[in-house]
């Protein structure tokens, strides 16, 4: 592994067909003139987007609904349903990755998440380089590049593709579709000079290292950040569903009408939405939009950097260029440093 | 099969309204087969003529907007053990309340002309959901319901559940839609103020959220308004935007008063 190539164009053609042929094929498309990741039926859909989604690609690996259990009430039975399929997902940017890797570590943790760990292990990652733009802060972050979590890695050239290979599968696709020839010494310079360049396209920086922000976080419970942004939070969600580390679910029951059969489901929830605290006798632990800012922003840089040893943040900044009423999760977090600073 | 309480009588009413709601209900017609083995459908005018003042459940249809109504949702509440206000006139009083916007005597006169005198017109007062009448079980909200969310309210108190109302807004079935933000396609919207439970279902087909649903339980109304301000709305399109479904509720909320 570890091993770099050079493909063509048509070397890239020749191995997307080839994946449309053997797998499910997820990629960018064009959505109302926005990059979305999609089903790709046809090798002209996809088209590969240098700036992010707006949402992530995790509903591929962690569908929005998904069935876990069915019972047949008749005779008391339940039977455990795992649906997953061979699929790939082309133009995963390196910060998705690193958050594939993230959930990798949630899924695993514990009681194995059969669901999420048969469908990850079907899935063939191949990621693609990507140009920051305003709200991107992943070099700050050091999730600017991603070694591993990929089978392919594919860098846009002038010619073609300069490409990693992480697994064995993708050495096999690699050799299946495509007449990959060894990347030459220029060839590897070319890639450090990009990396190079795209480090000094940032518009967006912390200014704290990653390693500070868990210790910088734990200082910032009563700063007043979080009644300011509080006040104008919605409350709606969308910066934990547009995230491609937020993994929280509720779990429900259905029941046919005729009272026979039941479905027990996941279905996605967010700590910012109000009804994610409340408990049985309708007390709610965050009933403040303050307290679940609070806590989401906790979630990413301080409590689960313990038990995953890693930043739930990637710097996708998809949450910030989400959210409608402007809570910025780079400005809230220099906010917070800046507070520690001056203390 | 799991045990349930026994076959409860529905019976279906409707006031001020287009009947669009009890249409939903007609539409369960594959559902009706497994339906009427569970209850008894004893009063529902659009579907048949038979009907009986006995009933455990209602489901009512329909804002108030006359004296006599107020008599007759009384009268239903008094024979109900349950009372479910079906669909957005109904539960949060709807489209009826852009008439509020007016006084009552000026708004008939537009509408009826010389007719307004004639007694039924008479009677008219100002636009209201039912539970500002009576006390209210269960709400199911949308303009129209839809079939889906009929069907589990149903289950759920034929099981003897609490039926579930989302209290998120129509941003997260959206994003879980996968849909591009109405916002970034340069148009406005009230889902993040609207309560959900429409999978986004105008959204999804390229239209916007007028807020059918009502809002959620507790909606940010001062963030909302500044954000359809900054992205170019007037002051008076920001108050028909509030206005156009929640006449007489999101008024209420906001302390705007009415």
């Amino acid at each position: 592994m570890g091993t770099m190539e050079i493909i063509t164009r048509k070397d890239f053609r020749r191995l997307v067909e080839g994946l449309l042929g053997d797998y499910t094929l997820y990629g960018p498309v064009e959505k109302e003139g926005f990059p979305a990741f999609a089903r790709i039926e046809r090798f002209s859909q996809l088209r590969l987007s240098r700036t992010p989604t707006h949402l992530s690609a995790k509903e591929f690996l962690f569908p929005p609904r998904e069935t876990l259990l069915r019972f047949d009430l008749k005779n008391g039975d339940v039977r455990e349903v795992v649906d997953a399929q061979n699929q790939a997902i082309i133009g995963l940017h390196p910060c998705d990755i690193h958050a594939v890797n993230l959930l990798d570590r949630v899924f695993s943790y514990g009681t194995p998440d059969r669901n999420y760990l048969a469908r990850r292990k079907r899935t063939v990652i191949i990621g693609t380089e990507c140009t920051p733009d305003e709200y991107c802060f992943c070099s700050s972050l050091h999730t600017m590049t991603v070694d591993r979590g990929f089978d392919l890695f594919l860098h846009e050239t002038e010619r073609g593709f300069i490409v990693r290979t992480g697994t064995k599968r993708g050495r096999r696709l690699l050799e299946r579709y495509t007449s990959a020839t060894k990347a030459e010494k220029a060839d590897l310079e070319r890639l450090e000079r990009m990396v190079e360049r795209k480090e000094k396209m940032f518009r967006t920086r912390l200014d704290a290292e990653p390693s500070q922000l868990p210790l910088i976080y734990r200082g910032a419970d009563s700063s007043p950040v979080w009644d300011r942004i509080g006040r104008v939070c919605y409350g709606c969600g969308s910066c934990n569903h547009v995230c491609p580390t937020c993994y929280c679910f509720d779990v429900k029951d259905d029941i046919t009408l005729d009272l026979e059969d039941a479905t027990r489901y996941r279905v996605w929830d967010g700590c910012t939405l109000e009804d994610f605290a409340k408990v049985a006798g309708g007390h709610n632990f965050r009933k403040a939009r303050s307290a679940r800012l609070r806590h989401r922003f906790n979630r990413k840089f301080r409590y689960l950097a313990d038990r995953f040893k890693g930043l739930f943040c990637v710097g996708c900044g998809r949450c910030s260029r989400t959210c409608l009423v402007r809570i910025n999760i780079s400005e809230v977090t220099n906010e917070i440093i800046r507070e520690t600073k001056e203390r | 099969m799991i045990p349930t309480v026994k076959k409860p009588r529905l019976a279906f009413f409707s006031f001020t309204c287009c009947e669009g709601c009890q249409l939903m209900v007609l539409n369960c017609e594959d559902e009706f087969p497994d339906l009427v083995k569970l209850v008894d459908i004893v009063n529902f005018r659009e579907a048949m003529s038979e009907k009986s003042d006995d009933y455990d459940v209602a489901f009512v249809e329909g804002s108030i907007s006359r004296r006599e109504e107020i008599k007759k949702l009384k009268e239903i509440r008094k024979r109900a053990s349950t009372v479910i206000a079906l669909g957005a006139c109904s539960s949060t009083g709807g489209l009826n309340c852009l008439r509020n916007r007016f006084p009552v005597e000026e708004a008939k006169r537009i509408v009826y002309g010389k007719d307004a005198a004639v007694r039924k017109i008479k009677d008219t007062i100002r636009a209201r959901p039912i539970d500002s009448i009576i006390e209210v079980d269960h709400y199911i909200h949308g303009c129209p319901i839809t079939k889906e969310e009929f069907l589990s309210t149903l289950k759920a108190l034929l099981l003897g559940k609490a039926p579930e109302v989302p209290n998120h807004p129509v941003c997260v079935d959206c994003k879980m839609a996968g849909n591009i933000c109405v916002f970034e396609r340069g148009a406005t919207c009230m889902g993040p103020v609207t309560r959900a439970g429409c999978n986004a279902i105008c959204i999804t087909y390229g239209s916007i959220c007028w807020g059918c649903r009502g809002t959620v339980d507790n909606p940010n109304m001062d963030a909302h308004e500044e954000t359809l301000r900054r992205y170019g709305l007037t002051a008076d399109s920001v108050t028909r935007s509030l206005d156009l479904y929640g006449g007489c509720t999101v008024r209420k909320k906001t302390g705007r008063g009415d």
